[in-house]
């Protein structure tokens, strides 16, 4: 392996992975995670499928009368997935803000305020655009978020704040020192609106939602996407770098928006089958990155299928090792105990079989084989029961998880024999 | 002595962590040891005297040596095989190596 190009490539990535801005806005996704998940779950289960002749959803409403049983999934829903973009605003704000060490709270709620100042208003002028609020202005929440914290930071370590004398409390200290900034940023923010207003006729978040989120999001859903993401999240890790953890404020915001489509029409009746996006997060999450990165909890299987009688075999040690994390798509273990990193005769199953099962997950959900995503689940959820969930509560998710598993493994023996092999050689020399 | 883990969400360090602790005991040694995501670090600075940064997230070497070691900090990546194999001995020989 040419250590040059390597040096460079890990600097690179490094770079990316520890860019303040990048990762602020990947820790404010981190951070709503719960939230989403909550809201996610909340439609899953307003909408379950029967279970042989049990329909739990109809149980409930005989209790809790026609229609109001989802309404509790509904208002969970109303207050997470649909107000997306203001809960962004503040939450990339605060960490901004944090990463720079001045006040996490003042600059979330300015930009919070920002955030809902330039929200167009409907046609009566009853109240704010509720859709605005959501995914459709997640773009804009983060653009917010980053211009609003930078702003506030220069002000703040400006001498333009105003300053108490000794003995104040510090609480009355901090809102007044980020008083003046508060004021200077919103008053921008309002010029701005107005200005949009006159000249523009529409607002901020037509713009940028039509010049950017739309194209970008147009582009994530098609097979190539898919592919890229998968390559790239593999060749990081293939140097022992964190993919997604370092592509992940690239993926976030384009993805979420999509899984965000579907929820939403199947939360108003829509078969997981005709919902519109294929290629999402839970998609990748579910379908490739079965036990994690590399599809590893399949490389696990091989390892076990390959070296059965050699009980001290290193393989089959760190296989052991692996096995209870890699249930729950944790493989560190694995990634770096066996190991996968720089390790040339592991290079290609670890890249080659993700992207393959991309591929064929592609095509079974565009199909219509297997129903589309319609859940978004903590990323430790095991597979199996992650298939079922994920495809709305279907057997055929668990199938395609099945056939996918069972490829891996095939593609990942040549390469397990290969590699014991190499080892064999090695430790003769 | 206190020991930071540094990894991208804190969790796969955690069973690292745990095996550390286990070895820490069986050898007398008092040690406090935690795993932590890189965003948490700077509220554990008191007392701190090594940081391990797990190899996934090697790429923030570079920073948190810049910041810690004017502390008097050590700062060092975890050996790969070793984090792997999750050998909690040999991290804490590691740890041990570094604070002298």
């Amino acid at each position: 392996m040419n250590s040059k190009f390597m040096q460079k490539f890990i600097e690179i990535a490094g770079r990316i992975g520890s860019q303040r801005h990048l990762v602020a806005v990947r820790d404010g996704f981190v951070a709503i995670m719960p939230l989403i998940i909550v809201g996610s779950l909340a439609i899953l289960i307003n909408n379950f499928p029967p279970f042989g002749n049990f329909n739990f959803v109809e149980w409930m409403n005989g209790i809790f009368g026609d229609g109001n049983w989802q309404t509790v999934g509904g208002s969970i829903w109303n207050g997470t997935f649909a107000i997306l973009g203001l809960l962004v605003s503040f939450s990339i704000a605060y960490n901004l803000a944090k990463s720079y060490d001045v006040d996490g709270l003042s600059a979330g709620l300015i930009s919070a305020a920002g955030f809902i100042m330039l929200v167009p208003w409907t046609e009566d002028g009853a109240g704010l655009t509720a859709a605005w609020l959501g995914t459709q202005g997640l773009f804009v929440g983060i653009i917010i978020a980053l211009l609003v914290t930078e702003l506030f930071r220069i002000l703040i370590n400006s001498n333009l704040t105003i300053k108490m004398p000794e003995g104040v409390p510090d609480g009355v200290t901090r809102s007044f020192k980020a008083l003046v900034p508060a004021v200077i940023i919103l008053i921008i923010l309002g010029f701005f609106q107005a200005l949009m207003n006159v000249f523009a006729e529409q607002s901020i978040f037509e713009v940028i939602f039509n010049a950017i989120q739309e194209p970008l999001q147009g582009l994530g859903n098609t097979l190539p996407a898919a592919m890229v993401v998968s390559f790239l999240n593999h060749l990081l890790w293939f140097f022992g770098l964190h993919g997604t953890n370092i592509i992940g404020s690239v993926i976030e915001p384009v993805y979420l928006p999509l899984i965000e489509q579907n929820l939403d029409l199947f939360k108003s009746g829509m078969s997981a089958f005709d919902v519109p996006n294929i290629v999402t997060k839970p998609f990748l999450d579910s379908f490739v990155f079965m036990g994690g990165s590399g599809t590893t909890i399949a490389l696990l299987i091989a390892v076990f299928i390959v070296i059965r009688r050699e009980r001290n075999h290193p393989y089959r040690q760190v296989a052991k090792l692996s096995a209870p994390a890699g249930l729950f798509n944790i493989n560190e273990p694995v990634i770096f105990g066996l190991p996968i990193v720089l390790n040339p005769v592991m290079l290609i199953p670890f890249i080659l079989i993700p992207v393959t099962l991309t591929i064929t997950s592609y095509i079974a959900l565009a199909t219509g084989i297997v129903p589309r995503t319609v859940a978004i689940l903590p990323w430790t959820t095991p597979p199996i029961l992650s298939g079922y969930l994920v495809t709305g509560g279907s057997w055929r998710g668990i199938g395609l998880q099945v056939f996918n598993l069972v490829l891996a493994v095939i593609m990942y023996i040549p390469f397990i024999l290969a590699g014991a092999r190499t080892l064999k050689r090695n430790k003769g020399e | 002595m206190k020991i930071i883990l540094v990894c991208s969400a804190g969790m796969s360090t955690s069973m690292l962590v745990k095996k550390m602790k286990q070895s820490a005991d069986d050898r007398n040694i008092m040690a406090e040891i935690n795993a932590v995501a890189e965003s948490q670090l700077k509220n554990e600075l008191d007392d701190l005297d090594v940081v391990l940064i797990g190899p996934q997230v090697r790429y923030l070497e570079k920073k948190i040596r810049e910041q810690l070691e004017p502390k008097g900090i050590a700062v060092d990546v975890i050996d790969q095989i070793a984090y792997g194999m999750i050998q909690g001995d040999k991290v804490l020989d590691q740890a041990i190596a570094l604070k002298k």
